[in-house]
């Protein structure tokens, strides 16, 4: 029996009229890495923004180690262990890259954040060379750095990545692989949208495929290798 | 002269400095013009009076009161009248902003009419004498307190953990939603902040001048005009433009004419729509086709 930390049934989201998710369960196991694929609009972002509390399902339920998240506010989620690296990465433009990160440890106490910091530099030492630049003098993949760094300060149970090579270069996209295998080796959960099949591939544990709002297909990432190619054709056939 | 001109200039300039940074800190938090505003420093204004005139307070507790009074009038006017129409159209919020203030205004009218008021002189210590330039006691008190005022608004706002979640939220709501921050709360707060710092224009301007429920509207156009020199959405810009107010109105109304005193704010925000619609410090703003 596996250990679920998050556990999504018959999730219902809509935009006004228009239904994005319809009725989509799954489940993501402590400390893995699971990865949501499917083809453009087919609610991967939605999951994330819904269980982030960004939007509010109309139905269904998003539980959290038991507790249900579904319909509170984003804050809220956050406070109980949910942190977000959005696609746009939403980021502090004219603040410090420590200003960011030291943000994103607001909740907890100074001395757990001050240790947490040192932590953030040991796993992306650019970040402390760049500690007193503002983040829009950064690169893309360095802003991507100090955003999931950011994430990372809340000590989160379960960390969502949407899109975490969007926009970066191969070199760069190998770096967030790099990344996101140090956080599963050091436990941390993680749930993922991830358009490039490479890294989605190489980094998950598990995939679940999203059609039309639902979830249609699912499985071990290591179970099918060799065989990804039927995957892919699951998500757009 | 021109030194005497530059004092006055201050002097007023740093309430209209005050008023200017109240509208901005709303504008920056919510992307809410306040249009109602003035109303706000009208009624910080008569509540010191009423505090003063009819229940006998010193002025300096009168004066703290009507602020924090304000202060949580600001805040419920958020949660009561403008959360729940926050998803609606932008000018809806607007709309509500003018609806309250002409409310407030509508109070004051239906308790003093349109009687203008005189409040009892608090600043009344001997001028100051330095050379040919006289330094009248109001302009000390005035420019005294919105200076520590201004600093001690800085300093947090800078170099504290507050003033970082609050300059987290100016420069993206959805990623101080990220890390945890109640952004409901913060605008209600913004609001509540917004209110205050406006009535410490109405506390200070209640000594210097004569009160009556319409006083709020001149102020919230020098307030525009402010916010559009120093640029709109810069805290900083906006007290530098208030400054800057304050001084075109002096000499302008002592070299050129006195009727442009009271039209060197409207001439202002033409000009500078016109010449630099970013205003001194506002940025550039780059829309990516």
């Amino acid at each position: 029996m596996h250990d679920i930390l998050l556990s999504i049934s018959d999730l219902n989201v809509s935009y006004g009229k228009k239904a994005i998710l319809r009725g989509a369960s799954y489940d993501v196991r402590r400390g893995e890495c699971l990865t949501l694929l499917g083809a453009n609009g087919s609610g991967k972002s939605t999951s994330l923004n819904a269980i982030c509390g960004f939007i509010k399902p109309t139905s269904g339920s998003v539980k959290l180690m038991g507790t249900e998240l579904a319909g509170l506010d984003p804050h809220r989620i956050f406070a109980h262990g949910v942190a977000q690296v959005s696609q746009a990465r939403d980021l502090f433009p004219d603040l410090t890259v420590e200003d960011n990160l030291r943000l994103g440890a607001m909740r907890r106490g100074s001395s757990t954040a001050a240790q947490s910091l040192a932590t953030t530099y040991q796993r992306f030492p650019r970040l402390a060379d760049r500690r007193k630049q503002p983040t829009r003098t950064l690169s893309g993949g360095e802003q991507q750095m100090v955003a999931i760094g950011r994430a990372l300060m809340s000590d989160p149970l379960l960390l969502l990545l949407d899109e975490p090579s969007g926009g970066l270069s191969p070199q760069l996209c190998e770096e967030i692989a790099q990344i996101i295998d140090i956080l599963k080796a050091e436990g941390v959960t993680l749930l993922m949208v991830e358009q490039n099949l490479n890294l989605a591939f190489r980094a998950a544990d598990r995939f679940i495929v999203l059609r039309d709002g639902q979830a249609v297909d699912g499985g071990d990432v290591a179970a099918m290798a060799g065989d990804h190619e039927a995957i892919v054709r699951n998500i757009y056939l | 002269m021109l030194m005497q001109l530059s004092i006055a200039g201050i002097s007023q300039g740093a309430i209209y400095a005050l008023i200017a940074l109240s509208l901005t800190v709303i504008y920056r938090s919510t992307t809410i013009v306040s249009f109602g505003h003035g109303d706000f420093v009208m009624a910080g204004a008569f509540l010191a009076y009423i505090l003063v005139i009819g229940l006998g307070f010193a002025f300096l507790p009168a004066g703290l009161l009507a602020i924090a009074a304000m202060f949580a009038i600001g805040i419920v006017f958020s949660r009561g009248l403008i959360r729940p129409i926050r998803g609606g159209p932008h000018i809806g919020l607007a709309l509500m902003s003018i609806s309250f203030g002409f409310a407030l205004r509508g109070i004051a009218r239906l308790v003093w009419g349109r009687e203008v008021l005189p409040m009892p002189r608090v600043f009344d210590v001997d001028p100051i004498f330095v050379g040919s330039i006289i330094i009248t006691g109001d302009a000390i008190f005035t420019i005294g307190i919105v200076a520590v005022l201004l600093a001690a608004f800085f300093i947090l706002l800078h170099l504290t953990d507050i003033g970082k979640m609050v300059q987290a939220v100016y420069q993206s709501e959805r990623g101080a939603r990220l890390i945890g921050i109640d952004v409901s709360r913060f605008h209600d707060f913004s609001w509540g902040t917004g209110a205050a710092l406006g009535a410490v224009g109405g506390v200070l301007i209640a000594p210097v001048s004569f009160l009556h429920p319409d006083l709020g509207a001149s102020f919230l156009i020098k307030g525009f005009a402010a916010m559009t020199l120093g640029g709109f959405g810069s805290l900083g810009g906006s007290v530098i433009g208030g400054l800057l107010l304050g001084l075109a109105e002096q000499y302008a109304g002592a070299y050129l004419n006195t009727a442009l005193i009271d039209i060197t704010a409207y001439l202002l925000i033409i000009l500078v729509l016109l010449i630099r619609p970013r205003g001194l410090f506002g940025r550039k703003v780059v829309i990516k086709v």
